[in-house]
């Protein structure tokens, strides 16, 4: 009876709509309440320090000559001991459209993108974000890893004292 | 000539032609490190191997150091001599640090560029890599020596090209190491060639260390404005800022190098010092109030002494641009003007220009081939460092190089060449004449002494007092200009109106200056009424004349204003904001202090104050041909435009 399999199918559709209304809904109350999204999630940016606590960005320009929206700017200048940093570091987030393209070009694993989502702003000049802004207190993914200390150049140990590296060679030696 | 085949592409080249050479003029790039055209060949990195699949030698060869040959059958792509490429790589980085991030050759480096193209990406080899200490080479190279692939391109340039003594080659084996003996400054006035020669980033800029990457770079053809011998250079801004100025080739000029003033003078571009803002009566104003109220006062002076009393002062830093409507500026209100402010200079100056033509002026190829070479008091390092270089390779192919007068008073360094000290000219054994060179400075010269030089029959290299004071000097000429001195002794000058010009303080302290328009302060702005600043050539397109009558064009690398690096507090919105290291955050229409103008620009807008016709195009009648001067070119010997002859 084709009437019958016809109420069979709409109470079949019913029952998965009644069962929807009284599940707890998944809707949550953003900005006041937030997921957890997943570690890869591409969120807001930040600027992440190495173990030792330093700044990991060495202002090697590679973020803001992959940024197909050229969002970020910098400049870099040498601290003490050679150290490369930036003096200062900008990201317009009003144009950023976190492709996570800097991510995937940082040599030194010093701009991430966090899985926290970025918030909306009223004042267009409150998007563009600061070094101050965007430095973090922490070594965000891979915890272990010291750009410098792998480089090769000396600046948070001896030359020639960086894992897999000989002694400094004696130039004036004619030993073989 | 050799007839050979690469990579299925007949090619005709000269004998001697290196096979790299002559796939390169088919525009096929064999990459390579060690070799450069303008050095010995070494053979020293192997990397431009390609395949000779037939002719007289066969196999894997090295293109630089192989001489082109009949019937040779070269491919560049052969599997054979693509494994020996990627292996010379893969060999060459196996001790190469891991510090690209912070080498400021990083984006400009020839190492990055062929490992790339080598496919070598995964480190293969288990082994500790060699390291170096380093060296201090002075303030102005860095020194790097773990990035070194030794293919010796700083020791066959220090030594051979440049005739530095004290910058070599030690040790063995993998310990392969370039330096000087002992650590201090480099002391040849070339040594900042060692940067733009170095494949890899050994030695780098110091003055520019840790600023910028090559792809931020705005850089723009132009021409060496410290001597008259007119270098190309390609200087490099980032934000406003001149970070480093490297060599552009010019063959006719200074090949593939510069000397180190002009590669490193260059803080007087980046000054906060420089004005910026024009200035009425020393407090800044606009620049169209500036304008008129210079042309008032020319006018009330004018109306009160008439035009005659005035004078309109230019240099040998103008441009040639600058020169001409100078001329024209000066015809409207009525006044005389000048380009060289000393009658001794001037009349130097003004005798070479005469005394020169196409035949006598010697090109740097006739420097290089000549047999007889004679340097006639003068500092050569001082006033051309350049032709030294140009002198070495003819007294390295066996011509004899004369020093007549002996050392000049304060010379900082050594010519890189062997001489032979006289007294006089005539001891000099110009044989017919036809491959001698006599080398002088023309400013302060008598004419009766640069005639009599240019009697001896040898080519003439007559050095300018000022980058374009051949452009000066021409245009004086044509367009009957003074010299300052003689209108100020003669009472007849009261005031001036200076455009980029150097007054001495005897010649200063006796005129009154209604207006100056320059790009540096000295005692001329600090006593000029009303300031208006003026481009440099960083910031100007424009054209000068070298010492042998080559017209240049040089073009705008950057726009005008101050450098984004150390903004002055007043751009920022707060004085908290200020004390931050970051930028303004203020959204302006406008760039911090750019109202500078190109000197010319500023003498067209005067005049039109003045009641002058407006002027669009600085380069009219004789001097029109020179408006499509190619900037990439080799420039234009201006003989055939202009006969210096006609014009006296």
């Amino acid at each position: 009876m084709p009437i019958l399999t016809d109420i069979k199918e709409i109470l079949t559709g019913l029952s998965i709509t009644f069962s929807h209304i009284w599940r707890k809904p998944v809707t949550v109350q953003f900005p006041e309440e937030q997921r957890p999204m997943p570690p890869r999630f591409r969120g807001s940016i930040v600027l992440t320090r190495d173990p030792d606590g330093a700044e990991r960005c060495v202002a090697c320009y590679l973020c803001s000559g992959a940024c197909p929206v050229d969002c970020i700017s910098m400049a870099a200048a040498e601290g003490e001991n050679g150290r490369r940093y930036a003096a200062w570091f900008r990201i317009n987030f009003s144009r950023c459209i976190l492709c996570g393209m800097c991510a995937e070009a940082c040599p030194t694993l010093a701009i991430q993108m966090s899985p926290e989502m970025f918030r909306c702003k009223r004042q267009v000049m409150d998007m563009v974000y600061e070094k101050e802004d965007l430095l973090i207190d922490g070594t965000g993914k891979d915890p272990e890893y010291n750009y410098y200390r792998h480089a090769g150049i000396g600046v948070v140990q001896p030359r020639g004292s960086s894992p897999g590296e000989q002694e400094p060679a004696d130039p004036r030696s004619l030993l073989p | 000539m050799p007839k050979l085949i690469i990579d299925d592409i007949p090619v005709e080249v000269p004998p001697g032609t290196s096979v790299l050479e002559a796939a390169r003029s088919v525009g096929i790039t064999i990459p390579h490190f060690c070799y450069h055209p303008a050095l010995a060949i070494a053979a020293a990195c192997r990397l431009c191997a390609v395949k000779l699949l037939d002719g007289p030698v066969k196999g894997i060869q090295m293109s630089c150091s192989l001489p082109a040959q009949d019937g040779m059958v070269v491919s560049t792509t052969d599997p054979d001599a693509l494994k020996m490429r990627s292996l010379v790589i893969e060999w060459l980085m196996l001790n190469h640090p891991h510090d690209c991030p912070v080498c400021d050759e990083g984006g400009e480096c020839l190492l990055q560029d062929f490992t790339i193209a080598g496919g070598h990406s995964r480190r293969r080899y288990v082994g500790k890599k060699r390291t170096f200490q380093n060296q201090y080479l002075g303030e102005r190279i860095h020194h790097e020596m773990n990035r070194c692939i030794e293919c010796y391109r700083c020791v066959r340039f220090y030594q051979e090209y440049a005739g530095g003594t004290d910058f070599g080659v030690t040790g063995s084996a993998g310990r392969v190491y370039f330096g000087r003996f002992a650590e201090g400054a480099l002391e040849s006035p070339f040594s900042g060639n060692l940067v733009d020669i170095c494949p890899t980033g050994v030695f780098t800029d110091k003055t520019g260390r840790f600023r910028a990457r090559y792809w931020d770079y705005e850089f723009a053809p132009a021409v060496c404005q410290h001597c008259s011998v007119g270098c190309n250079t390609s200087p490099q801004n980032f934000q406003r800022e001149l970070i480093k100025i490297v060599a552009r080739r010019n063959d006719q000029v200074n090949g593939w190098f510069i000397c180190d003033r002009g590669r490193f003078d260059k803080e007087y571009l980046n000054s906060p010092q420089r004005p910026r803002d024009p200035e009425i009566g020393g407090a800044p104003g606009e620049y169209r109030l500036a304008l008129e109220a210079a042309a008032n006062r020319i006018s009330e002076f004018c109306l009160q002494n008439g035009a005659a009393s005035l004078a309109f002062v230019g240099s040998g830093r103008l441009s040639l641009e600058g020169c001409l409507v100078l001329a024209e500026l000066a015809r409207v209100v009525g006044a005389p003007f000048c380009y060289f402010t000393e009658s001794a200079a001037a009349q130097g100056s003004l005798a070479a220009v005469r005394l020169l033509n196409e035949q006598n002026a010697a090109r740097v190829r006739d420097i290089e081939k000549a047999e007889c070479i004679a340097l006639f008091e003068l500092d050569l390092m001082e006033e051309g460092a350049m032709l030294s270089l140009a002198i070495r390779k003819a007294s390295l192919a066996g011509a004899q190089v004369f020093r007549v007068g002996g050392a000049r008073e304060g010379e900082k360094h050594p010519l890189p060449f062997r001489y032979q000290e006289v007294a006089t000219v005539d001891e000099v054994p110009f044989e017919g004449g036809s491959k001698g060179v006599v080398i002088c400075g023309a400013g302060g010269k008598s004419p009766e002494l640069l005639s009599y030089l240019a009697s001896s029959g040898a080519k003439l290299v007559m050095l300018q007092p000022g980058p374009n004071a051949f452009g000066a000097a021409l245009v004086s000429l044509e367009r009957k200009g003074a010299t300052l001195s003689d209108l100020v002794e003669s009472g007849q000058i009261k005031a001036v109106v200076c455009f980029e010009a150097d007054l001495p303080p005897w010649l200063l302290e006796r005129v009154e200056v209604l207006a100056c328009a320059d790009w540096k302060r000295g005692g001329l702005t600090e006593k000029a009424s009303v300031l208006l600043p003026t481009t440099t050539w960083v910031e100007s397109n424009g054209t000068s004349i070298n010492y042998e009558g080559r017209a240049q064009r040089f073009l705008r690398s950057r726009p005008a204003g101050l450098p984004l690096k150390g903004l002055d507090p007043k751009y920022y919105s707060s004085e908290t904001e200020a004390v931050a290291l970051h930028p303004p955050r203020v959204h302006r229409n406008y760039i911090p202090g750019g109202a500078e103008r190109e000197a010319w620009r500023v003498m067209a807008d005067l005049m039109l104050e003045l009641g002058g016709e407006p002027v669009n195009e600085p380069l009219t009648g004789r001097w029109g041909k020179l408006r499509d001067l190619d900037p990439e070119g080799e420039g234009v010997r201006i003989y055939d435009l202009v006969s210096a002859q006609d014009l006296s």
